[in-house]
């Protein structure tokens, strides 16, 4: 049951929690606790919007604060697979406050990129503990949708490596 | 295990390329050294605002500034930009920091929900 293995580029992270699987779903599921942790340090979620069934949307604002003053970045994406306590599957992409996907041209990145990502999270009850393995996969193909700066960052480390082959 | 000095490098590091000027900078560099007239050059924009890009950039560890002279040509340092080479392991570091509080909170929650039921 392993779909979608033949991804090349995936990020995969194993954890276990000294708490419920009950608790580790409601992580994921319920915005109050999913604003608690989610945010990487020196972001805040102001917004988070997880219709948590399959089909549902979600729309999550990132609030990075620099030195150059606070940047939002949103992210929309729909819920592939829901089984409670079990297993969660979204997909993500870059988009306006509204949930519009960023066009491939606001980007400017490389074809053949991954535009959209996903995350899969695996979780297994050990009777009071769980076990929590994430998978964060890009989908190739031509999608709408950007990971803006990530992609004209790999454009130009690509460009920098090349130059340092010189 | 230096995780969070990491992670606070990296987030510098996305913030000095979360700007279209800045980025437009380090590709330039990528081609050579340059002054920080040769650089603001294709801007429309004053020395002082390329220079605090430019110092920006520095912070981030992107940027060297020579001391030589007073042109002080500037050239790229490719180092951090390699760690974070794939779009897959960019975000390991920003998902493990991440797990990592999600661990100390439902460890807090699991902690006043025992005494609730205590004090029940």
């Amino acid at each position: 049951m392993t779909d979608d293995s033949t991804s090349q580029d995936a990020l995969v992270i194993e954890r276990r929690f000294d708490a419920p699987v009950e608790l580790i779903w409601q992580m994921w599921t319920i915005p109050e606790h999913f604003k608690a942790w989610y945010g990487p340090d020196g972001a805040t979620i102001p917004v988070a919007k997880l219709d948590v069934r399959v089909g549902g949307t979600r729309l999550v604002c990132l609030e990075i604060s620099s030195p150059q003053g606070a940047m939002q970045m949103w992210f929309t994406g729909e819920y592939r697979e829901v089984i409670e306590n079990q297993r969660l599957v979204y997909t993500e992409s870059i988009s306006d406050e509204n949930g519009n996907v960023a066009s491939a041209s606001d980007a400017g990145g490389p074809e053949g990129h991954p535009t959209t990502t996903e995350v899969r999270v695996e979780l297994e009850d050990l009777g009071g503990h769980t076990r929590m393995i994430m998978t964060h996969t890009g989908i190739p193909g031509d999608s709408p949708g950007a990971l803006g700066w990530a992609m004209a960052l790999d454009k130009l480390a690509t460009h920098v490596a090349a130059l340092g082959e010189q | 295990m230096t995780t969070a000095t990491d992670e606070d490098r990296l987030n510098e590091t996305f913030a000095a390329l979360a700007n279209s000027t800045r980025r437009a900078i380090l590709a330039r560099l990528a081609q050579g050294e340059a002054t920080v007239n040769e650089l603001a050059e294709p801007f429309e924009l004053t020395l002082p605002a390329i220079s605090k890009h430019i110092k920006v950039l520095e912070q981030a560890g992107l940027v060297v500034q020579g001391k030589r002279a007073q042109f002080r040509p500037c050239s790229l340092d490719a180092a951090p930009l390699e760690e974070i080479s794939t779009w897959a392991e960019q975000y390991r570091p920003v998902w493990e920091a991440r797990f990592d509080r999600m661990d100390d909170y439902v460890t807090q929650l699991v902690r006043t929900q025992r005494r609730d039921r205590r004090t029940r």
